[in-house]
């Protein structure tokens, strides 16, 4: 087992974001968070992130990226806790081929690799977010968590990521916005409204009525 | 927005205390001829003297060296200091070292290791890596942007990648700025006796040569002006190894001297020579209200007094710099940046030898470098204000109905960054002779009382904090408090 809450409330300054949420994330499963803004996707990300920290990858909505540091270094963040201090400072001063090689390969896979050394303050928006999954790519973690990691990229590039993070992560955690998308690539849904669980079921049992329900909820 | 019933109140408290401050000063002019003097130096500048060149041109090359030694250390040491500024200990440690000002540390090390360059270097780096400290610890937490649930265990390498580059171009640019400070306050060490450029200042000033004036100034001006042209990544490591290399002595370190100096020369004499409980209360007492009370009441007035009349400079000559006031901004440009990088002590000086001792020379330049740096950052901000179309042309409306309203909270919040250095200023000016906190410093060590001196310096050292804790609670309560990044580095 992942992940087990069971009747979870989560509240900031009184006001509850997360209310009565019981929940059991197997390992092994692909599940995909639908809801609206303010449903609370990103809260229950968070929180999840906490409880598995030590083998957890982790791609916030914000990205979490640092902007003054080129491609590469940003990718190369996910390892810094594995590798001596005294590596980290040499790869920070001046990277390593071996390194390079590794996290170009991954960058190739999201035709970013021409990015590498470029700051990621000069990128797109659609490439900082190649970046940050770039990150979690790169990682050595068996569950990740993801918020939102693909809202920024075209239909194309959406499904190298999906395809990639589930080639990579046993277990998933990822938190959408397009209904169809997570139907097709996720087998578990969960949808959230105002802080509650509304739904969730494999995605091969959705009805059509369910996912009226999640186009409503995610609009 | 602040509101405009703080604002009010705290503006007329300053008003206030300004106005009761400027009533108490003296503000006299005891030179007999004090406007052909200056006729006399204005004048000079057609008649530059060019055949002391040697001797200039060595100040410059000691100024420089020894400016750029100590921004290599202090910004290093600043750096370290940065990353523990947490601690309360090296955070009061640091509080302390930096309100005493760099002169005051020179005339100590003079005492301790004689007149060389290792006195001048600490007497530099100590203030400097404590105000750089402070700065940089400000600066690395506003960019501090890398969420802190994805930090790690290893403290070292995520301060390296998450921390040090997004916070490294403001660090740098502040550090850039401290040097050009540097500069000025490695020039000053000249008036107590370092052969830096303020050495030969002082000396050709006093003989009234004021060709050799005019060169040694204009000069500085050039290496303050052009310091980004010479001083970039690619020449800063060949300049600190040939000013290592320039200096072939550097003064001996004398353990003895400084043990001598902390367990017995700084020893109040009532202890040291075991004074009768009556005798030790007379020396205390004496002490207090003859030296330190007269010595913080002159200096809170000289700073209140140049607080206020820097206010008025800056209201008044902010629209020379503004494109919102006039079509030549560069030439007000040129203007306070000649003001800006005239260090206060050197105008002090100057207006000492033409008017005489009195606050009045304090205040004037204190008022003249602060107004410039303050009228030079309002100005750039004036610029960004945008009209709307159909705003009246008039440029006495302009003023006071639109820039004037926007930016007001503005000035306030840049003249509270620099009370606490308008009051480190005004207790240095005491050595030229106003009865402030440095003239009954500069006299205790004349007498080579430096029981005395340690305890003047502690009561300036707290005087300074104090301000600096009002100046705190001051932007607090208007909500003024801007992150060092964004406002330019010449305001702390």
């Amino acid at each position: 087992m992942s992940f087990i809450l069971e009747n979870h409330t989560i509240s900031y300054d009184d006001i509850s974001i997360l209310t009565n949420i019981n929940l059991h994330i197997k390992k092994g499963e692909k599940v995909a968070l639908l809801g609206g803004s303010g449903s609370g996707k990103s809260t229950l990300l968070k929180n999840l992130f906490k409880m598995q920290k030590e083998n957890t990858s982790y791609i916030p909505q914000e990205l979490g990226l640092v902007q003054n540091l080129n491609v590469f270094h940003n990718v190369y963040i996910s390892l810094l806790d594995e590798k001596s201090t005294f590596y980290n400072i040499r790869n920070f001063v001046k990277p390593v081929k071996n390194e390079i090689t590794k996290i170009n390969d991954i960058l190739e896979k999201l035709y970013l690799d021409e990015k590498i050394f470029s700051k990621v303050s000069s990128l797109s928006g659609g490439q900082k977010q190649r970046t940050a999954i770039a990150r979690s790519l790169h990682a050595n973690k068996q569950i990740l968590l993801a918020d939102e990691p693909i809202s920024a990229l075209d239909e194309h590039l959406s499904q190298i990521v999906i395809d990639s993070i589930k080639e990579k992560y046993e277990t998933i955690v990822c938190s959408l916005h397009n209904v169809q998308s997570a139907l097709n690539n996720f087998d578990r849904i969960i949808g959230l409204n105002h802080g509650k669980i509304v739904l969730d079921k494999c995605s091969s049992e959705i009805t059509l009525s369910d996912t009226t329900m999640l186009y409503d909820v995610c609009k | 927005m602040m509101s405009a019933n703080k604002t009010l109140n705290i503006s007329l408290i300053f008003l206030l205390v300004g106005i009761v401050s400027s009533f108490f000063a003296d503000f006299s002019i005891s030179t007999l001829e004090p406007f052909l003097e200056t006729k006399k130096f204005f004048v000079a500048i057609f008649d530059i003297n060019f055949n002391n060149t040697d001797f200039i041109l060595e100040a410059i090359l000691n100024t420089i060296s020894i400016a750029v030694i100590a921004i290599f250390v202090s910004s290093i040491l600043g750096f370290v200091f940065a990353i523990f500024f947490h601690n309360f200990l090296l955070r009061i440690t640091l509080a302390f070292t930096r309100s005493i000002h760099e002169i005051f540390w020179a005339l100590i090390f003079l005492q301790i290791f004689g007149l060389n360059t290792m006195s001048a270097l600490l007497a530099i780096v100590i203030p400097y890596s404590a105000i750089l400290g402070k700065v940089y610890a400000e600066i690395l937490e506003e960019n501090d942007s890398f969420p802190d649930e994805l930090r790690g265990a290893d403290k070292v390498s995520y301060f390296l990648f998450t921390l040090v580059p997004d916070a490294f171009p403001h660090l740098v640019a502040y550090t850039l700025y401290r040097f050009e400070c540097a500069l000025r306050s490695t020039a000053i060490l000249g008036f107590v006796g370092i052969t830096t450029l303020g050495y030969y200042l002082s000396s050709y000033f006093m003989q009234g040569y004021y060709g050799d004036v005019w060169l040694i100034l204009i000069l500085f001006y050039i290496v303050i002006g052009t310091i980004r042209y010479w001083f970039n990544k690619y020449t800063a490591i060949p300049i600190l190894i040939a000013s290592i290399l320039y200096h072939e002595t550097w003064g001996e370190f004398s353990l003895s001297n400084l043990v001598r100096f902390v367990t017995s020369d700084i020893v109040p004499a009532p202890f040291k020579y075991d004074y009768s409980y009556d005798k030790t209360i007379t020396w205390f007492s004496n002490l207090f209200s003859n030296e330190i009370v007269p010595g913080v009441f002159n200096t809170i007035i000289v700073t209140q007094a140049s607080l206020l009349f820097t206010a008025f400079f800056a209201l008044i000559f902010f629209p020379i710099v503004s494109k919102k006031f006039t079509k030549v901004p560069f030439i007000g440009h040129i203007f306070l940046v000649i003001l800006r990088s005239t260090p206060e002590y050197i105008l002090a000086y100057m207006f000492l030898q033409l008017f005489g001792p009195s606050m009045l020379p304090a205040v004037l330049a204190l008022m003249l470098h602060n107004g410039a740096i303050i009228s030079f950052l309002i100005g750039k901000q004036a610029d960004e204000i945008e009209f709307e179309l159909g705003t009246t042309k008039k440029k006495m409306e302009r003023y006071f109905y639109f820039i004037l309203p926007q930016l007001y909270s503005q000035m306030l919040a840049f003249l509270f960054y620099r009370w606490e250095i308008i009051m480190r200023e005004s207790a240095i000016l005491g050595i030229l002779g106003v009865a402030t906190l440095g003239f009954f410093i500069d006299s205790a060590i004349a007498d080579f009382r430096l029981d005395k001196m340690f305890l003047l310096l502690l009561v300036t050292a707290f005087l300074n904090i104090v301000i600096d804790i009002i100046s705190k609670k001051s932007r607090d309560y208007l909500k003024v408090d801007k992150p060092t990044s964004s406002c330019g580095c010449s305001l702390k």
